[in-house]
């Protein structure tokens, strides 16, 4: 993304960050049906998939060479994205947490999520484009230790004093998928 | 670790002669896994793309046999070439890219350049010296056989194995019901997605040539218990070679065709909408004339071909286990989904995939965590007298009027036995002719 930001006020720059302050709170504290009600009904929730692509060579000398969209195989690519989602699925994924035979997570993980470089790319009536950067700490009893970081590309609506969530494009860091799961709510 | 040198222990005390009985050592042993490099990886026919990602001269994707990596590529006479990824003159692979087009691949050490087929076409340093390499003699090391059925591309060391044909045998009966059933076969989409995970690559490959009754229990937060007795009422589970296997529902013949029909299960297909499920609906009604009455009522749910190949039909998704050591594997997957099949209607199935299976599905997840926990279980000390029990429906497969193979019920585990049969056959020969 070729974005800069916009100005915003402090007022609203501290808005947006507590939002995401809020969200994250409340998924490292697995309160992940507070979380579905941060949601639009009709969210999109995207994980493209991040491969090894091919030098192009007329694209050489040039920023775009080196473009991180060249990696992404998302929901507009002929590849296929490791997540595609919408409420229904986010809310199997919230739902099954809470069921004691969810044992991929028995007993559940334990998270911490730092969200930063919270930069706010535009705004158009009551919609907000916003990117943030999280580093997302996860230990889980009988699993290796695992550091996820990326970036989140959102969409916000403003909903009341705050915001509603009605995009996410997480893009993930990772070379091989050398972690437990992608089936987190980053 | 098996005690004492590599002599003094056979395949055969790891898995008893019924293959009721598997040691744990069989998951984990470093001499073991060294074995099945060469018994297995080095001979057997394995799996390495899909011609759909190779439609033009010069396109490539990276595949591995075994821990070799590879390049498969459509050469310039449109053949399938398979090299290892290797440069003769000091080892660096050639390529990195996942996959693309290319006429040439560049050595970055010294930029010794190949062509896609592998050949060795220029070495600069050669103009200041004397004398001039034969460069016919310096290609990357060729894969000596490459073969494809229904654009499934296979490659093997053994320059002697059978037909790619007669390896795979009567599979092809219950592949074709999948492949066939589409006007133009299936296309593989994008880069696979390759997931490392401290398992041991046999698991994966036996979850997925039979394990279904694992779903009633492990998968219990997902799948109700409804849908999973239907499943298990009209499931049979076949084993058409020791190591191939396929499981599947025959449905009724009266079953209304959104029961019958690929793709409607899966939330792609049932949230895709009317075109989506008019396009699924069509091909259900083709379906008996493309691979007859019988098969057209085959709803699939996982198949294996020997030894790390799998295709999981009910989620569209063809997977292959790489080993990386006795604890790691690396665990790719495509989505698949019908070549002739509007855009739309591709990217709305290839979801029934990525919903519930990949690294991010909310199904495999768990399959992935056990798997894990599988391998600790295994890697474990003062217990080698305690083998793991592979007996359930031990001798109650049968032969079958209309379906090849030998067919049981789901809960048999005659497809791991069967697997491990040969398994520790390969590794016998293996050691005998070394
Ligand atoms: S290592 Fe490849 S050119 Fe030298
Ligand atoms: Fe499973």
């Amino acid at each position: 993304m070729s974005d800069e930001a916009v100005a915003t006020s402090p007022e609203q720059q501290r808005a947006l960050e507590a939002f995401y302050f809020r969200e994250a709170r409340l998924l490292d504290n697995r309160q992940f049906r507070q979380w579905l009600a941060l949601l639009c009904e009709d969210i999109r929730y995207l994980v493209p998939s991040r491969v090894n692509v091919q030098v192009d060579n007329r694209q050489r000398d040039q920023e775009a060479m080196l473009s991180v969209e060249r990696e992404l195989e998302g929901e507009d690519s002929r590849g296929c994205p490791i997540r595609e989602e919408g409420y229904l699925q986010l809310t199997l994924r919230a739902e099954r947490a809470y069921k004691i035979n969810a044992w991929a997570e028995q007993p559940p993980a334990r998270t911490r999520r730092l969200v930063g470089n919270v930069e706010l790319l535009a705004q158009e009536g009551s919609q907000y484009r916003v990117i943030s950067n999280f580093h997302l700490a996860y230990t889980r009893p009988g699993c290796a230790n695992a550091l996820y970081s990326g970036q989140r590309r959102d969409l916000l609506l403003a909903a009341g004093s705050g915001f509603r969530l009605q995009r996410r494009e997480v893009v993930l860091d990772y070379a091989e998928i050398a972690l437990p799961t992608l089936g987190l709510l980053f | 670790m098996l005690t004492g040198s590599a002599g003094t222990w056979r395949p055969a005390d790891l898995v008893n002669g019924d293959a009721s009985l598997i040691s744990r050592r069989c998951w984990t042993d470093p001499q073991v896994y060294a074995l099945e490099q060469r018994g297995i990886f080095g001979r057997a026919w394995l799996f390495l793309g899909h011609e759909s990602q190779l439609r033009n001269a010069g396109d490539f994707v990276q595949a591995y046999m075994g821990e070799t990596p590879v390049i498969l590529a459509r050469g310039g006479d449109m053949g399938l070439y398979a090299s290892i990824n290797s440069c003769t003159h000091r080892g660096l692979p050639v390529c990195r890219a996942d996959h693309g087009n290319a006429r040439r691949f560049i050595c970055p050490y010294h930029n010794w350049s190949y062509t896609v087929e592998g050949d060795l076409v220029s070495i600069p340093q050669e103009h200041a010296l004397q004398h001039r390499p034969d460069k016919r003699e310096l290609g990357l090391k060729r894969v000596p056989r490459v073969a494809s059925w229904r654009g499934l591309v296979f490659g093997s060391f053994d320059p002697d194995i059978i037909a790619l044909e007669d390896y795979l045998g009567d599979m092809r009966f219950y592949l074709d019901a999948f492949l066939q059933r589409f006007p133009q076969g299936i296309e593989f989409m994008g880069a696979p997605h390759r997931w490392l995970l401290d398992a041991n690559w046999k698991l994966p490959v036996e979850n997925q040539l039979g394990d279904v009754n694992h779903g009633a229990f492990l998968h219990s937060a997902i799948i109700p218990r409804e849908a999973q007795d239907t499943i298990e009422a009209l499931g049979y589970s076949v084993v058409t070679a020791p190591g191939h296997g396929a499981t599947f529902r025959l449905m009724p013949e009266d079953a209304p065709v959104d029961e019958v029909a690929w793709g409607m299960e899966g939330l792609g297909g049932l949230l895709g909408g009317e075109e989506v499920q008019a396009y699924l609906r069509d091909i259900q009604a083709q379906a008996a004339q493309r691979v007859g009455p019988l098969r057209a009522r085959m709803k699939g749910l996982t198949y294996g071909v020997y030894p790390n190949l799998s295709f999981l039909w009910s989620n569209a998704s063809f997977k292959v286990s790489h080993p990386r050591g006795p604890g790691q594997v690396e665990y790719w997957s495509w989505a698949v989904v019908p070549a002739d099949a509007p855009e739309s209607v591709k990217r709305a199935l290839r979801t029934n995939y990525s919903s519930f299976f990949g690294p991010g599905g909310l199904l495999e997840q768990e399959d992935a965590e056990v798997w894990v926990q599988q391998f600790r279980g295994s890697n474990i000390d003062h217990a080698d007298d305690h083998p793991y029990f592979y007996g359930l429906g031990l001798g109650e497969e049968r032969p079958h009027s209309e379906l090849p193979g030998l067919v049981s019920v789901t809960a048999n585990e005659f497809y791991a036995r069967h697997f491990f049969r040969r398994w520790r056959d390969d590794l016998q020969a293996a050691r005998e002719d070394r």
